[in-house]
């Protein structure tokens, strides 16, 4: 079989992330542009900087002055990466072979996929589809090597065949400027006259190599698959990160529900393909030139519905102050497992609206971890240490011996005894503990005060009368 | 009909003898005394209001009947909110509490106590609530009857013993003070009858420890009283 490659190039990754963050922004007649700070030159550009003139790689002076109310925002490498990312994470669902060819493009490899679809326009037809999903600009083009196809991919060929005769003829037009050559290389050989791949490839790769440097042979190698070139495929990662720059600054709690809802949706949209769930989530608001704002959110039940975690994103937006507007949101899922289906029982009569976790969450959410909790029990004669509070709904570890008449409340620490009593019952001597440092040597008593509440006391060997409890 | 008496019961403000429905009180207290005068027990849901001092046996008085709802509602959970000291476990399991399914809510603030409140009573997994709070306004009440009755839930308002001129819409209000058999009640607000009489709830058959006989006591206890003192 023959083989046949797909690459897929994504020239304006950062800008195609940008405004679909933000819907409402005036796309179409706003020109923009992402600047790479480091060479001073124009990277990415939307329709509107094309129709005023902007190309890429002009400087930053000529563009504006080309148009004045230019909206320019800095090249950043990770959103273009994480972009990506998001992209082959989608494309997985339907295709087996892919790879991070380049920066900004991803390379399929379709040949072994054709037993699946049939054929290729059937293949290109689904992936096509998948891609319309995300909402970004892209080039594609096949070709029989994985360069071949990169190559005519950025020329911007957007063919899909897998004809060898129309892939050949597209590539021998191409000019040297778009190869992967060194600029001194290429210089070299427009010197000899040679300024498209056509007029390279007549050259015997014997003669090239020993002309001009290795890389040029390699190159040719492995532009018309006489060289295999080596290909590391991508494996989805079970967790989700996404981070968005907003388009302007949000300085009020409640704007800056939208994007994080929308965040929320881009998380649903992911777990839900991959039938996940997850318990935390971690957002971190970039504040500017303030220290960013980490919140962690907790569901006791795995969630994947965007308003499921809406509700508990508001009750913890309720606590938190903006000291300094918000100019990013990066939302992490660290942990996610496969959602096992809650078995509920259908007869049970009335349903309840919230699961027992789902009511922790929503109380933790906005109370604190640590004021939800389920009194627990451990091994121990000494009441201080045998009451515990545990994790909501901890399930007692084994079956403890349990001694009669103790109180419902017990005074942490005890209380010297300031008022009369009369003594109902007792003495119940506990005297234990020597092992560790708070050996205790008790006698416990129940007793009524004036009032008629019953109390439980304890006598010290020193004489000395102690509240413990109180029999509410 | 005279006006004013329709215009009265538009309002709901009058009510009618044969109006009553014979509410299913199915919840029995655990307490005979009790059960005979609230003509069954509890309310299967809404909410009551107890006026009691702290550790005369308020919270023992609504064990057996919490228990009971445990058992019957064995996927729910039973919610304790801001009680006054920690809870002793030990005595919630010796008395045959799953303890997995109880809760404890402790809000760091009073204003979220009320909120705490609402949403496990609405949330429909709690069976019951005990909610120990001071202060309630005729609307708090209202919002938490509401919640009550979405969630069929019992909510139980333990509150300091006070004379207040407003009458809550409660289910049930209930007033309790000290006694030595065990405790006294006195039915202070309930839908659809009237009694005002107080009467002794004998708790020996729980906790024969902390019930004594009527008048036995006085003369065998001061004397170890005053050793202990």
């Amino acid at each position: 079989m023959q083989n046949i490659w797909l690459y897929l190039y994504f020239p304006n990754l950062q800008l195609d992330a940008l405004l679909q963050q933000n819907p409402e922004a005036n796309i179409h007649s706003q020109a923009y542009v992402i600047l790479d700070e480091q060479s001073n030159q124009i990277c990415q550009l939307n329709h509107a900087a094309y129709l005023a003139g902007i190309r890429l790689e002009m400087g930053l002076g000529t563009a504006a002055m080309l148009s004045g109310d230019l909206q320019v925002i800095a090249y950043q490498p990770e959103i273009t990466k994480s972009r990506l990312n998001d992209i082959a994470q989608s494309l997985y669902l339907v295709t087996s072979d892919i790879s991070f060819f380049d920066k900004n493009g991803l390379l399929l490899r379709v040949h072994n996929m054709l037993n699946l679809y049939g054929n290729l326009s059937a293949y290109w037809q689904v992936v096509q589809q998948q891609l319309s999903l995300q909402q970004v600009r892209f080039h594609y083009a096949t070709g029989h090597s994985p360069l071949a196809a990169r190559l005519l991919a950025i020329t911007a060929w957007d063919q899909v065949t897998d004809n060898e005769d129309t892939i050949k003829k597209a590539i021998h037009n191409t000019a040297l400027q778009h190869t992967d050559l060194t600029p001194k290389a290429v210089e070299k050989l427009q010197r000899v006259g040679v300024h498209t791949i056509q007029a390279l490839l007549k050259i015997p790769l014997a003669d090239i190599a020993k002309r001009f440097d290795m890389e040029v042979a390699t190159y040719i190698g492995r532009l018309t698959a006489q060289i295999t070139h080596p290909v590391s495929f991508f494996h989805p990662k079970k967790s989700f990160e996404r981070y968005i720059e907003l388009l302007y600054d949000i300085e009020n709690i409640q704007v800056l529900q939208a994007p994080l809802e929308q965040l929320l949706q881009s998380l649903q949209q992911f777990l839900k393909a991959r039938d996940l769930l997850t318990q935390t989530l971690v957002f971190t608001l970039r504040q500017r030139d303030e220290k960013s704002i980490e919140l962690t959110i907790h569901s006791q039940q795995g969630e994947y519905l965007a308003k499921s975690w809406a509700v508990l994103i508001s009750l913890k937006l309720e606590n938190i102050t903006l000291s300094a507007p918000v100019f990013a949101i990066r939302l992490i899922a660290e942990n996610t497992y496969i959602r096992t289906p809650d078995k509920s029982d259908l007869f049970a009569g009335k349903q309840g609206r919230l699961s027992r976790l789902q009511l922790i969450s929503l109380l933790q959410a906005k109370l604190g971890e640590e004021a939800v909790s389920t009194p627990a029990l451990s091994n121990d004669y000494r009441p201080e240490q045998a009451i515990q509070h545990a994790k909501p709904l901890a399930k007692p570890i084994q079956p403890l011996q349990l001694y009669p008449l103790r109180p419902s409340f017990l005074l942490t620490p005890a209380q010297r005894l300031q008022e009369k009593v009369s003594i109902a019952y007792g003495p119940e001597r506990i005297e234990t503990g020597w092992w560790d440092a708070k050996p205790i040597t008790r006698d416990y008593f129940i007793a009524r005060n004036q009032l008629g509440r019953w109390y439980w006391v304890f006598k010290t060997p020193e004489g000395d009368w102690y509240l413990h409890g109180v029999f509410s | 009909m005279h006006p004013t008496i329709s215009y009265l019961k538009h309002k709901n403000l009058l009510w009618q003898a044969h109006h009553t429905q014979q509410s299913d009180n199915g919840q029995h207290t655990g307490f005979k005394e009790l059960d005979n005068a609230l003509q069954g027990g509890f309310p299967e849901y809404g909410v009551i209001d107890i006026r009691s001092l702290l550790g005369i046996g308020e919270l023992r008085l609504l064990l057996p009947s919490i228990l009971t709802r445990q058992q019957q509602r064995q996927t729910e959970l039973v919610t304790l909110i801001a009680p006054p000291m920690s809870i002793n476990s030990e005595m919630l399991a010796e008395f045959g509490f799953a303890l997995d399914q109880v809760m404890v809510v402790q809000p760091a603030l009073t204003q979220q106590v009320l909120w705490s409140a609402e949403q496990s009573l609405k949330s429909g997994c709690c069976h019951s609530v005990i909610l120990w709070h001071a202060s309630l306004s005729v609307t708090q009440v209202k919002r938490l009857q509401l919640a009550a009755e979405k969630g069929h839930c019992l909510l139980f308002i333990i509150r300091q013993p006070r004379q207040e001129h407003i009458s809550l819409p409660v289910t049930l209000g209930i007033r309790l003070s000290p006694s030595r058999v065990g405790i006294k009640a006195q039915i202070t607000k309930r839908k659809g009858s009237w009694s005002n009489t107080s009467f002794n709830i004998y708790m020996g058959a729980y906790w024969p420890e902390l019930s004594q006989a009527e008048d036995t006591n006085i003369l065998t206890f001061p004397s170890r009283a005053s050793r202990a003192g």
